[in-house]
């Protein structure tokens, strides 16, 4: 067969523990980009718990979210994202790293991010209009450095931390604090408990090499 | 020693329940907003042009006042 004569590049496994956090990235990258639509809503309904012996606020907010995601509806999830993140002239909710982190006008952090971003052999895409310091692109980017993707291979956890600590950390804490006070969450309540608790963790795994 | 390190951190992650998580299930192919830059083209120096905030840009920010 053709397929069995063709050179396949090998990818060498991601440790379970790393793709997972691989998995959480994309999961909030997308919560953040747009409310999940159907096909997300019955895949997160449909996973497995995390282990009640983990992390136990991890693994209750997973629980919680599992359980809201079984019951929501994908034209309520996104009616309540729009609420949240899209207001006409002000969103209750900012969706940007910069807002948090008291960003100058000069020396902006999306002008830091494009440059880190170029360093580890990657850019935003084309059609994407939102700004470098977009919570769901510094996921996305988190994602592709943890799990590879977008032509690279993972990077390594000096790489990983030094992008995270410039852009991520310092925002996403009161992020996810502001969405778990907003009066429109909802459904994203749980997603701000499930980000407070991974990102907690995070942080912390970042102190260990 | 690094390998020791290494292993602490790995126990960490695998004890806070990472590793076994089904996450995975619920793994999303939209939302990908990162490509490859294989070059890794850097953007205009910024202390150059100083900080250039496109009509987009300010109008994404303006929305995101409180």
């Amino acid at each position: 067969m053709d397929a069995l004569a063709t050179a396949v590049p090998l990818k060498r496994a991601l440790a379970p523990e790393e793709a997972a956090r691989g998995d959480f990235y994309a999961l909030f990258a997308r919560l953040l980009h747009n409310g999940p639509n159907d096909a997300l809503l019955r895949a997160i309904a449909g996973a497995a718990p995390i282990p009640a012996d983990g992390d136990p606020a991890l693994a209750a907010a997973w629980r919680d979210f599992v359980d809201a995601s079984s019951v929501m509806d994908a034209d309520a999830a996104l009616e309540e994202y729009e609420l949240l993140f899209a207001g006409v002239g002000k969103a209750a909710v900012s969706l940007y790293a910069g807002y948090y982190s008291g960003a100058p006008s000069i020396d902006h952090p999306r002008v830091r991010i494009q440059a880190d971003l170029a360093a580890l052999g990657l850019a935003q895409r084309e059609n994407v209009t939102e700004p470098e310091d977009h919570f769901a692109g510094l996921f996305d980017a988190m994602r592709v450095l943890v799990a590879g993707g977008a032509g690279r291979a993972p990077a390594s956890l000096d790489e990983q931390r030094r992008f995270f600590r410039a852009h991520v950390e310092p925002g996403v804490s009161k992020f996810f604090a502001a969405l778990a006070r907003a009066k429109a969450a909802n459904y994203y309540l749980k997603v701000a408990a499930l980000g407070t608790a991974f990102f907690a963790l995070e942080s912390e795994s970042f102190l260990l090499d | 020693m690094k390998t020791t390190q290494s292993t602490n951190r790995r126990n960490f992650l695998l004890a806070a329940g990472l590793g076994g998580a089904g996450v995975a299930a619920a793994v999303v192919t939209a939302g990908k907003t990162v490509k490859a830059n294989p070059g890794g083209e850097a953007p205009p120096d910024p202390k150059a042009t100083s900080y250039r905030a496109s009509a987009h840009v300010l109008k994404y920010y303006k929305t995101t006042e409180v």
